[in-house]
């Protein structure tokens, strides 16, 4: 309640393991609570137990929120000891990170749906249905697969466009089963919208007034007159969850709307979720036949993850890394468990606002130049010494024999604060170079793997075409080209190299020595195998090199009935040796430019990576069930009382009576007789045994530990037999 | 009085509308004289037939080619009309607007008011001589939320209003038809297959190769429709629309061989007996959603990395595809049989298949003839037993899900946690899953289920992880 002081709560409890509530005295409750409340029940009686409406709960907080809001600060962390600015910066970098990766998030998806939008429109204005389907009612199906969410954003885009096209004269209607309980009330939604959502329209008693007369509110007569009006034009009603609609009224509506065909051109769209013929299966045969449609796909979601997690995970628009880990657990969540790249998105928010809210360092990740000093306090040096890189930073430094550096490092605060500030650099050197070697990794399509699995290899392990086996393992594939297949990869990598790889905001090596260096190389390299190519086709012999699998062949020639396998090597031309130190000139210089670290040797990567899957699991993916089983089994994890610490999950008469009867509920059968259930718990905490209590005080509590275990929904009062209870939950 | 007694209609217009609507001329001429101000109007009339057969066409051009100063005429759809109070305001707008009256009633609530307001308009008004007045309500035994009063009442409006003629356009005559006062009866049979054909080789498909003449493709084409008719029509439909439907089909088909000059326009039954198979073929008569080539075909993709699958296996995430099959099994197989398919407690191994269950011989040699449940369809379930069958072929099923159990809890990516709900919500509201009865909260573990997707379905879904479903069915 508002009484207590949110920031002491957090900082003394937060922490624990397990928090006991202990409900304020009721007085400071009566005396201090909001005046709404003080009002209605009387004062020194506690408040009624009734159901509060929603007026009662909702009126306090605007204003608690509107007193917050000028000052609401995040709580500073460092048990309260870090500056308030701190905690500013903290915050306004979540601000101002997070909108730019969600409006990116959002336009990747729009790009995704545009072309199925274009297909749709294209139907819709064309005239195939005129001759074909003759008095039928055009109808579209996008199979939008189980990602309900993201028909939301598709039928959204679907209304935009059409009404851009439609120049104002055409309408477009979404029907969602939620809104539309039955005929009447779809036609009340068709007829308002269709007539361009004029609520006024509708005069006493909700009727439509159109062409001077008064129609009922679900007349499509009205909307005949008011399109007439209007000219012509065409209405699209947009079924937009179609599965979920009472196939009877799909039915009822698509019937009217063929009847009216001759009047108001009607055209549906279904978002089917499932699959055409699943859907149709439903529908009547009749509804079938008044139905002429075509079928269109929308990208489905694994695309769409890929594209998303190029823009918002792996782009140079992404501040903050999410470690490999996380980003594994993330992507095989969304393969198994989720149809839709919204828990994916919201997932990645939980992300950001975790780390920022929670990690002090995040404050570093501001650009150097704007992290001054004053920012920086003790606690952030202290907590950066803390660090896991840190301290393999110094030990490396020692093992390096740069003993100076190291005792910098650890004793003098400036000297780190200078590292500090130059890890923002280092960081996007870094992230230059690995998504540089990606988007080469890329560009060679020898790679079998999908762009998420290399990103979170490269971020595990780092990137390395040595390594073999490995998932950059390119070596032997490169190696293998032929001189056309040669001259094609060069062509991408210089391509990649000057335009960079727009799916992941980078711009290529810019202009510098670097890229020009590369770029000449490259293009010598090229011209050398073309001139090869052109010599080698003067000789008529073909161009080939010594990694080639061609060079060494095995013969077999029979000879007198008997097979003779020889090996034979083939000669090399000079061309060929010219060919084969191309290749290795090529891939050698191609090394160099692909290859990184993995993040986590980086010095400070703690400050921008955020890799703890803990909290997100808790949050995005409770287990309520076993959550239960645990606390009942295993009460003194949660307690931490001394008593029971031996019970390692056993019986003991030591834990409280709910998990003692919870121990007896699991070994017992479909019904429990309670007087079995009383004698054995009696027997574990009665006179006889070590706890001693008396019978009173034992049944007291074995009725309360009863009591709250049908309250949990473990048992109910058995029908069959009188004083039977019966098993409620198995699993 | 210059108006004779009785004049039959109009030769002239009649032969045009009959010329429009062939096979249909008893009943174009009955028509015209129970409507005609001047042959024989009657007050009410009755015009049935099952669908397809003319009725609503014939009547709306025979009104209008009757429209005059004395004779006006209304048509109102009661498929249109979603409320009986929707049927009277329309009634009420449409003579309305065929009789040009202003002030039009705001609202009409009962078959009183209607009374009223159609009195108001067309009995005490001035109107020319012998002013007739035909309201026709098209297919009013299939209005929604028809009080049962509404027949008899609309009936009695003609009593009211000596000028107004009400015409009934229903699929068969009302039951009580001979109890009652007389009432004019038409009907509109189906038609025979000498009428199916020569309506429909009216519009004759354009001549198959330029080389043969319109007359030679007329001649195939109505022996073509004989044949159509007797191996399709008469058995499945005998509506038009199927049939024509049908043979907008199979023309292109029929026609093949002679398209591919291994046959001539004469060779008739040669055609038939390569066609054969078509003709078999009921399936041309089911409606389907007809679904035109998706643009995607012809024109080529600008991004093909991005593959597009529709297919409800690639489309549903893994744990949702496993929930399937296991809804699948708990509707299919009996709860009797779940501790042998599914427990591993006794038996180190899993019995499949049914074990004791099946193979039985019966002592007193009476066969106990029971359905089989296969052919009963899919049977509701209990949500905790689907969840457990989920669980007890998870690890077998998908191995890569590694749980351990640790202290008695399960850890890992085994236990039941939320995933698996919203598994649950997304295959519900999908469809393919739909909870049995109504009440109770959706995570209720009592509550009652059933699958919704077929055995095809189900077995592709089961491949598509490596499943082979048939093995854990016990039927």
């Amino acid at each position: 309640m508002a009484e207590f002081d949110d920031t002491s709560l957090f900082q003394e409890d937060d922490h624990r393991v397990a928090y006991m509530f202990t409900a304020p005295p009721i007085t400071t409750a009566a005396t201090n609570a909001s005046p709404t409340t003080t009002t209605k029940s009387a004062p020194g009686r506690p408040a009624k137990r009734r159901r509060v409406s929603e007026k009662d709960t909702a009126a306090p907080l605007p204003a608690q929120e509107k007193d917050d809001d000028e000052g609401r600060q995040w709580p500073r962390l460092f048990n309260g000891l870090e500056s308030p600015s701190a905690a500013d910066l903290r915050k306004k970098t979540y601000e101002s990170t997070w909108p730019v990766l969600e409006s990116e998030i959002e336009s990747v998806l729009r790009d995704a749906n545009r072309q199925t939008l274009e297909e749709v429109v294209e139907f819709l204005n064309s005239d195939v249905h005129e001759c074909e389907g003759r008095g039928r009612v055009p109808a579209g199906f996008i199979i939008t697969g189980p990602n309900i969410a993201g028909q939301d954003l598709l039928f959204s885009q679907l209304g935009d466009v059409l009404a851009e096209r439609g120049e104002g004269r055409g309408r477009f209607v979404r029907l969602r089963a939620g809104e539309v309980g039955n005929l009447k009330g779809g036609l009340k939604r068709i007829v308002r919208e269709g007539m361009g959502g004029q609520e006024g329209g509708g005069g006493e008693d909700g009727r439509m007034r159109g062409g001077g007369r008064r129609y009922l509110d679900y007349d499509l007569e009205a909307l005949r007159v008011e399109m007439e009006g209007r000219g012509g034009g065409r209405v699209v009603v947009a079924f937009q969850d179609s599965e979920a609609f009472d196939t009877g009224l799909v039915g009822e509506l698509v019937g009217l709307f063929h009847s009216w065909q001759d009047r108001i051109q009607f055209s549906v769209l279904f978002g089917i979720a499932t699959s055409v013929e699943l859907f149709q299966a439903r529908l009547l045969k009749t509804t079938a036949r008044q139905l002429y449609g075509a079928q269109f796909d929308v990208v489905q979601a694994n695309a769409v993850l890929e594209s998303v997690i190029m823009a918002a995970v792996a782009g140079t628009k992404a501040q903050l890394r999410i470690g490999p880990g996380l980003l594994r657990k993330l992507v095989r969540r969304q393969q198994e468990q989720v149809a839709g790249v919204g828990a994916f998105v919201s997932s990645l928010k939980y992300a950001y606002m975790n780390h920022f809210y929670a990690n002090p360092l995040s404050a570093l990740l501001v650009d150097g130049q704007k992290l001054d000093k004053e920012i920086l306090q003790s606690e952030h040096l202290e907590a950066v010494r803390m660090l896991e890189s840190f301290k393999s930073h110094v030990e490396q430094s020692v093992e390096d024999g740069r003993l100076d550096h190291a005792r910098l490092l650890l004793e003098n605060d400036d000297y780190l604060k200078g590292r500090i500030n130059r890890q923002a650099a280092k960081r996007q050197q870094y992230l230059g170079k690995l998504l540089q070697s990606l988007a080469l990794v890329i560009a060679t399509e020898h790679s079998k793997r999908s762009f998420v699995e290399l990103y979170e290899a490269a971020l595990d392990e780092g990137i390395s075409l040595d390594q073999s086996p490995g998932p950059f393992d390119l070596g032997d594939a490169i190696k293998r080209s032929t001189p056309e297949e040669l001259i094609g990869l060069i062509k991408r990598v210089m391509t990649v190299i000057v335009d960079g790889n727009p799916s992941l905001h980078w711009n290529g090596m810019g202009i510098g020595q670097d890229a020009e260096a590369a770029i000449d190389k490259f293009e010598a390299l090229r011209a050398d195998v073309e001139r090869l190519i052109e010599t080698s086709k003067k000789k008529k012999t073909s161009l080939k090199s010594k990694y080639s699998s061609q060079s060494r062949v095995l013969r077999t020639t029979v000879v007198a009935q008997k097979v003779q396998l020889s090996r034979d090597t083939a000669t090399l031309t000079e061309e060929d040796n010219a060919f084969t130190a191309a290749i290795d000139d090529f891939f050698a210089f191609f090394k160099t430019l692909v290859g990184c670290e993995p993040l986590s040797n980086l010095f400070l990567n703690e400050v921008w990576q955020y890799d703890y899957h803990l909290p997100y699991e808790d949050v995005f993916v409770p287990r309520p069930g076993a959550t239960f089983a645990r606390a009942l089994s295993r009460p003194h994890d949660y307690l931490g009382c001394a008593c029971c610490d031996k019970a390692n999950g056993s019986m003991v008469g030591t834990l409280p009576a709910t998990s003692i009867l919870y121990h007896l509920y699991s070994e017992a059968g479909a019904s429990i007789n309670v007087a079995d259930l009383w004698a054995a718990y009696y027997a574990l905490v009665g006179e006889d045994s070590e706890i001693g209590m008396d019978e009173r005080s034992a049944l007291v509590l074995f009725y309360q530990g009863l009591a709250e275990m049908r309250a949990m929904g473990f048992v109910k009062q058995s029908k069959k037999k009188a004083d039977h209870i019966a098993k409620l939950k198995w699993l | 009085m210059t108006v004779p007694i009785f004049e039959l209609p109009d030769e002239l217009r009649l032969s045009l509308i009959t010329k429009q609507f062939p096979c249909r001329e008893p009943q174009i001429r009955a028509l015209a004289t129970l409507l005609n101000p001047s042959s024989a109007p009657c007050r009410n009339l009755v015009v049935y037939g099952t669908e397809a057969t003319g009725k609503s066409a014939i009547i709306t051009a025979l009104l209008a080619s009757l429209d005059g100063d004395s004779f006006k005429h209304a048509i109102v759809n009661s498929i249109e009309c979603i409320t009986a109070r929707h049927l009277y305001e329309t009634v009420v707008g449409k003579v309305a607007a065929a009789v040009e009256w202003e002030a039009v009633a705001p609202r009409c609530e009962s078959v009183s008011q209607l009374t009223v307001e159609l009195s108001k308009m067309l009995r005490y008004t001035e109107r020319p001589d012998g002013f007739r007045f035909v309201l026709v309500f098209d297919g009013i035994d299939h209005q929604r939320e028809a009080p049962h009063t509404l027949l008899p009442a609309l009936a009695r409006l003609s009593e009211i209003i000596p000028s107004l003629t009400t015409l009934f356009i229903l699929t068969s005559p009302p039951p009580n038809n001979l109890l009652t006062t007389f009432t004019p009866n038409l009907h509109f049979p189906t038609y025979t297959k000498p009428e199916f054909i020569t309506i429909l080789s009216l519009s004759p498909p354009p001549p198959i190769t330029p080389s043969t003449t319109p007359t030679e493709t007329l001649d195939l084409y109505t022996r073509f429709l004989s044949a159509l008719h007797d191996s399709l029509s008469r058995p499945a439909s005998r509506t038009l629309p199927s049939l024509a439907q049908a043979s907008r089909t199979l023309w292109p088909k029929f026609i093949q061989p002679i398209l591919a000059r291994t046959h001539t326009v004469k060779e008739f039954s040669k055609l038939i007996v390569l066609a054969r198979v078509h003709f078999q073929d009921e399936s041309l008569l089911d409606p389907t959603l007809s679904l035109s080539p998706s643009p995607t075909t012809t024109t080529t993709t600008p991004n093909p990395t991005i593959k597009k699958t529709t297919d409800l296996a690639t489309l549903l995430p893994t744990t949702a595809r496993f929930l399937l099959l296991s809804a699948y099994l708990a509707s299919h197989n009996p709860t009797k049989s779940d501790l042998t398919l599914f427990s591993t407690f006794h038996h180190g191994r899993k019995r499949r298949r049914g074990g004791f269950t099946g193979g039985r011989a019966r002592k007193n040699g009476y066969q106990h003839r029971k359905i089989a449940r296969k052919l009963l369809g899919a049977h509701a379930f209990v949500l905790e037993r689907m969840l457990a069958i989920f669980m007890a072929v998870r690890t077998e099923w998908d191995p890569a899900s590694g749980g351990r159990i640790k202290n008695g809890i399960v850890e890992g990516e085994q236990g039941l946690d939320n995933d698996i709900y919203m598994s649950i919500a997304t295959l519900a509201s999908l469809r393919l899953l739909v909870k049995v009865g109504g009440g109770g909260d959706v995570t209720d573990l009592g509550g009652k289920w059933r699958v919704a997707v077929g055995w095809e379905v189900v077995r592709g879904l089961g491949r598509s992880v490596g499943v082979e479903l048939e093995e854990w069915l016990v039927e």
